[in-house]
């Protein structure tokens, strides 16, 4: 245990160390920000950065900039409704309707906050729970991801503002446009027309930066006389009160965030989509309507996402697998250090996991302190006159979308999804379920092809086993009861 | 005053725009001396991967050969065939380089695209990787064999991790029909990790991989190789026993496995060429980027030109034919001039 501690406060007494994880989480608070900028873009570069420093010392800035970076997603998405990474996507919903009402100081807050509490209990959760949640992931599959992703899909009821139909028809376009490219099973070429560059499918990231930001600058244009809202900066720290109210929600959806960060191949973009839908159903009666600034949608965001990094290492110190893309590099990185990431990496490299716990801890802190301060100046953004901010949203999505693969024709998708975008937006559609199928579109897609072919197409063998695996049956009754539910609700 | 706002944001749109097709044009200047400016290396898979993994390794120790920097873009796609053309068509003065795996050897006869390694010069293939076919503890196979007989016994029955035609345990899994009957149950995953975490799960029964991410799980006991896919034993795996020893015919497919090396157009300078080759060949016999390899579970190359070209065509050669006759092609090899091994 005095082991463990000892490894743990490494790169707490260690001023270098300790430097270059406050240094990481500054860095990765603002590489989020950007749209287009990614972590995973982040820690690849960080890969010939560090090359020739000790592995600690890479670790140590690698984690800083993985936890900033989560959270810094959040800001630009309640800012400028542009998220910053796809795990904020969730967090524009009700972020931006937030600043939009003058609230954006006190949003940033809650945000920062609620990261902060997701964040520890993901890192608490990897402390206790590490090996017997790496085991409990292991047991998933892919029909069960299968359900997973069709749990995320029901979430489309809470997205569609108006009318369901509007919705079920952008998450349809979502999952069609997510359907373009290389038949992830078979390489064969989907609604490519034969162009090399459709291949590639639609750049998701482009298509995030298009609905969202392109679309409102768009929409904003009809409204350029009108004065920007005073941002109400008086009271930026949520009350104590506050935090107490929504800690059973933040607890809850932190949870949901672990879990989902763990699984290998979903990371804090699914979680906090989860997570989001999960808030809704069981909040009766939310500060405001979801989708119009409600603190719970925040909440439920702000807290999976950033417990999902936690989640996202549990995998990776356990058995060198990656929980998602960041950790995909950082396996990479340990190889090129001269550690073998595999099952045996605790026992033989022992000081890697309470060193990174240590680390995780220590940048987690980073993001209340970085987090809180500077809010008044950021929130002063959404004050500016429109004629000035409007045309820096613009260059902001174009240069952020070129830097994802430095690709021109990324940048004719965002222009063309930021005009369809506007298009729908103009005529009641919600953007949001778009992306919902986006992301969701591919895993179902393919979980679902592979959860056929292991029972060889067999359909009746295909349900039974929806029904005699206990996560699976657990799944699909949730995804039961929450159909029954919103049919009831409908009636009433 | 609203409409001279207007046309202000249209002004700052479209200098954006031209900025940044500015940026791109203007990295494709010619020069003579080589090099004069940073160099652009585009990565064929994305981040994370084996190849990334591999192209970030060897950069650092070629940069200071060339005193300039070599910066790494991750462009993935189109399994490969994205960057391959991006890289084809750019202008050939060694300004951008392809740092990719063997896909492109594939492009043709899976109908992806019709550019592949002929039309590149090969400046290094550094490292190739090594197969291994995997299965879980708690299934009775402890060899190759037996795992085959059972597969004989029980047809359609036992599932194989895969990761889609033309991928690895595709490969490996042709080879092994060509001695015979050979009906699984191939379940396609994203990649190697991917289809790892599903046998570690149970959820598939075998899957032939790289070694590189599967090592750390055998010597743990949680996988067990039942065979190497190499016609001798590797030192990291010594107990294991290569697939030639059960099953001589396999060597006519070996050497065989993926590869990862860097590319330039065939249209570049030879002054380019032979510096580029140059400084990848010293980066590529550093020791500690030797060690790497190995560790990583590869095989050590660091070819280039001639040799390369050679290794290049037999690979194509051995695989092309080998999923042709799985009947896994689009169009026969025949169409691109390729020999039959």
């Amino acid at each position: 245990m005095s082991q463990a501690f000892e490894y743990f406060s490494m790169g707490w007494v260690d001023p270098y160390l300790f430097f270059l994880t406050a240094l990481g989480t500054f860095a990765g608070i603002y590489v989020g920000a950007i749209p287009g900028l990614s972590v995973t873009m982040a820690v690849s570069i960080l890969i010939s950065f560090t090359f020739a420093w000790d592995v600690n010392e890479a670790l140590a800035l690698m984690a800083g900039v993985f936890m900033g970076g989560v959270y810094g997603g959040s800001r630009t998405a309640i800012l400028l409704n542009i998220p910053g990474a796809p795990s904020a996507v969730v967090t524009a919903l009700d972020g931006y309707p937030l600043a939009k009402r003058g609230e954006a100081g006190s949003a940033i807050g809650l945000s920062t906050v609620m990261s902060f509490i997701g964040g520890l209990i993901g890192i608490i959760t990897l402390m206790i729970a590490a090996p017997i949640i790496s085991e409990f992931t292991l047991m998933f599959a892919p029909r069960d991801y299968f359900l997973l992703a069709i749990l995320g899909l029901l979430l489309v009821g809470a997205l569609s503002g108006e009318s369901l139909a509007k919705g079920i028809f952008c998450a349809a376009l979502g999952v069609t446009l997510g359907m373009i490219g290389l038949d992830p099973l078979t390489a064969e070429e989907r609604f490519t027309f034969g162009n090399l560059e459709l291949t590639g499918g639609v750049p998701y990231i482009a298509a995030m930066i298009g609905f969202f930001g392109i679309a409102e600058v768009f929409v904003q244009l009809h409204h350029l006389d009108i004065k920007p809202i005073r941002q109400n900066l008086e009271k930026i720290l949520p009350s104590w009160k506050l935090v107490k109210k929504y800690l059973p929600l933040s607890l809850q959806t932190s949870g949901i965030g672990v879990i989902v960060g763990a699984l290998p191949g979903t990371g804090g973009d699914i979680a906090s989509l989860l997570a989001y839908d999960h808030a809704k159903r069981i909040t009766k009666d939310p500060s405001v309507p979801f989708g119009e600034g409600a603190y719970e949608g925040l909440i439920a965001a702000e807290t999976a996402n950033n417990a999902a990094v936690g989640g996202a290492y549990i995998p990776m110190l356990t058995l060198g697998m990656p929980g998602d893309a960041v950790t995909a590099v950082m396996i990479g990185a340990l190889f090129i250090h001269g550690i073998q990431p595999g099952p045996l990496m605790l026992t033989e490299t022992p000081h890697l996991f309470w060193f990174t716990v240590g680390n995780l801890t220590l940048a987690n802190l980073c993001i209340l302190i970085f987090g809180l301060t500077g809010i008044k100046l950021f929130s002063k953004i959404v004050q500016c006159p429109k004629g000035i901010l409007l045309p820096i949203i613009v260059v902001l999505s174009v240069v952020g979308t070129y830097a994802i693969q430095n690709s021109v024709v990324d940048i004719y998708w965002m222009f063309g999804c930021g005009v369809l975008g506007y298009f729908l937006k103009m005529y009641g559609y919600q953007v949001a379920p778009i992306i919902l199928g986006i992301i969701l579109g591919p895993m179902i897609d393919v979980s679902y092809r592979r959860a056929a072919l292991s029972v060889q197409n067999d359909i009746g063998l295909f349900f039974w086993e929806f029904l005699s695996n206990p996560i699976s049956l657990i799944l699909t009754a949730s995804v039961f009861l929450i159909l029954l539910n919103q049919f009831r609700n409908r009636k009433t | 005053m609203k409409k001279s706002k207007l046309v202000l944001w249209l002004l700052l749109t479209s200098v954006t725009v031209s900025g940044a097709a500015f940026v791109h044009f203007t990295l494709e200047s010619p020069t003579t001396n080589y090099p004069t400016r940073n160099i652009q290396g585009i990565i064929m898979w994305g981040a994370g991967g084996a190849t990334d993994t591999m192209s970030r390794a060897i950069t650092p120790y070629v940069e200071p050969q060339l005193n300039k920097e070599i910066v790494l873009i991750n462009r993935s796609g189109g399994a490969g065939a994205i960057s391959t053309k991006y890289v084809h068509n750019k202008k050939p003065d060694g300004y951008t380089l392809l740092y990719g795996a063997e896909n492109p050897q594939l492009h043709g006869v899976l109908g992806l695209s019709d550019i592949d390694y002929s039309e590149f010069y090969a400046v290094n293939v550094l490292a190739r990787g090594i197969s291994v076919i995997v299965s879980h503890p708690d299934q009775p196979w402890r060899s190759l064999k037996e795992l085959m007989d059972d597969v004989k016994a029980r047809p359609k029955e036992i599932k194989m991790g895969s990761t889609g035609p033309g991928g690895l345990p595709y490969v490996v899994g042709a080879m092994l029909g060509s001695e015979g009957a050979f009906e699984v149950i191939p379940v396609p995953f994203d990649g190697d990790g991917p289809a790892i975490t599903a046998l570690l799960g149970g959820h598939v029964d075998f899957l032939p991989s790289g070694f590189t991410a599967t090592a750390e799980h055998i010597r743990s006991g949680r996988l067990i190789a039942l065979a190497v896919v190499n016609d001798k034993e590797i030192s990291l795996l010594p107990s294991v026993p290569p697939i030639t020893l059960d099953y001589p015919s396999f060597k006519k497919f070996l050497p065989w496995g993926p590869f990862y090396g860097v590319f330039i157009n065939k249209q570049a300078p030879r002054n380019v060429k032979e510096t580029l080759t140059k400084a990848f060949h010293h980066g590529a016999s550093n020791p500690q980027f030797i060690r790497f390899v190995n560790d990583f579970g590869a095989i050590p190359m660091n070819i280039s030109g001639q040799e390369a070209d050679e290794f290049l065509r037999k690979w194509q050669s051995v695989t092309t034919w080998l999923l042709h006759d799985a009947g896994a092609t689009k169009k026969s090899p025949t169409i691109f001039e390729i020999p039959r091994p």
